[in-house]
């Protein structure tokens, strides 16, 4: 059952996320992202650990996607006309190359999969028998021996996102000393 | 005879929610009729009572319009992405304690008790906004995407405080099970539930009733929905049975954020002054302070003005993110303390 499931959910998280390269509709693509998180989540609860895949819904699913979303409906689409014209762009060159990269790449994956020894069963190994509550456990851990690797995690982030408002808006300010003041507003507009 | 038990159980639980949402369109029709000094619908059954199943009828029995140039399969998805989370996250619900009906042992009144069963409401009921946004996105139509464009904005600001808030209940009790919560709270001393905590209590609930409004995309919140300015927001193209799917969707996700405020902050199930009460009491207590929060709901919709869009984005921000934020290092300090 377990098993199935798994299997379920593995097929979710790769058809979602080839989805998401193949949809032509960006809207369609942020659907199938949701989709293939979805998926991830399902194997998070499969192996035990329902604390992640909570977060993982609630922070990927419920903030994370909505907020592209957002983006992408805002942003101009441009027609779909276009787009579709744009579709057959890629020469059949291009197209054999991509396809030779990215197949090498999952030969290369398969066979580091094969060659690695999965202890059996997959799934089930990892409940803890009827012991330590999960959620408990992993609070401990992270507020515990790993507190330190955990804030500066959490402090790195931070930074990260600090430094590239920083760097963004003083890269879109200093042309727009030059253009005309309502430049960067009519820009999006269709 | 376990799997009979729970499909009986889930069959009551999910009947009851459906019924509720019925009861609530009922309700908020005969509100604010009284709030306005009219009478309300009054035809259909004895004073009004089966205008739910009529209205019901109509929609089944209405055309179904998919305007030019919609999406058809997210236009067909949304509500159904409205209606589905709202409906799940009602499974971790505690309604009463240990139930016994006929001589047949239920248990524990709740489809599933979860270790996270406080992070599996939230998580999902972040997802619900999905069908706001993709059926007006999906729409085709100024409006539509209009309204679901603020409906995006808004969710993302609001479920901040709303988490935020709900962890300071989390950080009180040392739980997210749901039914721990309660279980901390119920002592026969209403004094014990989370909302007479000496201040940390009272500023928590009153955060967390009005983000749960701008979660369900009520009034005073309701911008993705605003008919001065964007005739029916979200909505304006849908017609018949996927119409009723939103509203479904919104009076099940208005149902389950009343539970979860008894639960989190007014001790659940909990009996005054009785500890141990039997599963009936328990439960017509848990119903009685639900339905003061539904009523809430459908009283503040025809009693306040709108907000403006703005107003509502710097209220999200710059006043209940801090405020909840310095609530829960208060809850933090108290913990400490005692």
């Amino acid at each position: 059952m377990v098993d199935l499931l798994f299997y379920v959910a593995a097929a979710l998280c790769v058809l979602c996320a080839l989805g998401v390269v193949v949809s032509a509709n960006p809207v369609q693509s942020v659907l199938m992202l949701l989709g293939s998180f979805v998926g991830i989540s399902l194997i998070y609860l499969l192996a035990g650990f329902q604390f992640l895949a909570a977060i993982q819904i609630l922070v990927y699913g419920g903030a994370i996607m909505v907020l592209f979303l957002f983006v992408v409906m805002l942003l101009n689409q441009g027609d779909p006309a276009v787009l579709a014209s744009e579709q057959g762009l890629l020469s059949k060159a291009q197209l054999a190359g991509g396809l030779a990269v990215a197949g090498s790449a999952l030969a290369l994956l398969l066979a580091a999969v094969v060659r690695t020894e999965i202890p059996r069963p997959i799934f089930g190994y990892l409940w803890p028998e009827g012991g330590l509550d999960p959620l408990v456990g992993m609070a401990q851990a992270m507020f515990g021996p790993y507190v330190l690797a955990f804030e500066g995690a959490s402090v790195l982030l931070l930074t990260t996102a600090v430094g590239v408002m920083t760097l963004a808006k003083r890269q879109r300010s200093k042309p727009s000393v030059k253009a005309a003041p309502l430049s960067s507003t009519t820009e999006g507009s269709p | 005879m376990t799997f009979l038990i729970l499909l009986i159980k889930a069959s009551l639980i999910y009947g009851g929610l459906l019924v509720t949402a019925a009861v609530m369109t009922l309700a908020e029709r005969k509100i604010s009729a009284r709030i306005q000094l009219r009478i309300g619908p009054n035809r259909v059954g004895p004073g009004g009572v089966l205008q739910p199943l009529a209205d019901g009828v109509k929609f089944i029995l209405k055309e179904e319009i998919t305007p030019d140039g919609a999406n058809k399969g997210i236009f067909r998805l949304a509500p159904i992405m409205a209606a589905v989370p709202a409906m799940l996250t009602v499974a971790v619900i505690p309604f009463a304690g240990e139930t016994v009906i006929f001589g047949l042992d239920f248990g524990l009144l709740s489809l599933t008790d979860l270790d996270i069963g406080l992070l599996f409401v939230l998580a999902l009921s972040g997802l619900s906004v999905y069908g706001v946004i993709l059926g007006g996105w999906a729409s085709n139509s100024k409006y539509s995407l209009l309204g679901g464009l603020r409906a995006s904005a808004q969710m993302v600001s609001y479920e901040l405080s709303l988490i935020m808030t709900a962890l300071t209940v989390v950080a009180l009790s040392g739980s997210m099970d749901l039914r721990e919560i309660v279980e901390v709270q119920n002592t026969g001393n209403p004094l014990a539930w989370n909302c007479f905590t000496p201040v940390i209590g009272q500023v928590g609930l009153i955060l967390f009733v009005i983000a749960t409004f701008a979660e369900t995309n009520r009034h005073p919140f309701d911008f993705a929905e605003c008919e001065p300015e964007l005739v029916g927001g979200f909505h304006t193209e849908y017609s018949s049975m996927k119409f009723a799917l939103f509203f479904l969707g919104e009076y099940c996700a208005m149902t389950v954020m009343a539970c979860l405020t008894t639960v989190l902050f007014l001790g659940g199930y909990s009996v005054p002054f009785w500890e141990d009460a039997p599963w009936m009491v328990e439960l017509a207590t848990f119903m009685a302070k639900t339905s003061f929060f539904l009523f809430l709901f459908i009283w503040v919709r025809w009693t306040l003005p709108r907000f403006r869009y703005d107003q509502l984005m710097n209220l999200g921000w710059k006043v209940f993110l801090p405020i909840a934020l310095a609530n829960l290092l208060l809850a933090g300090a108290f913990i400490s303390l005692t």
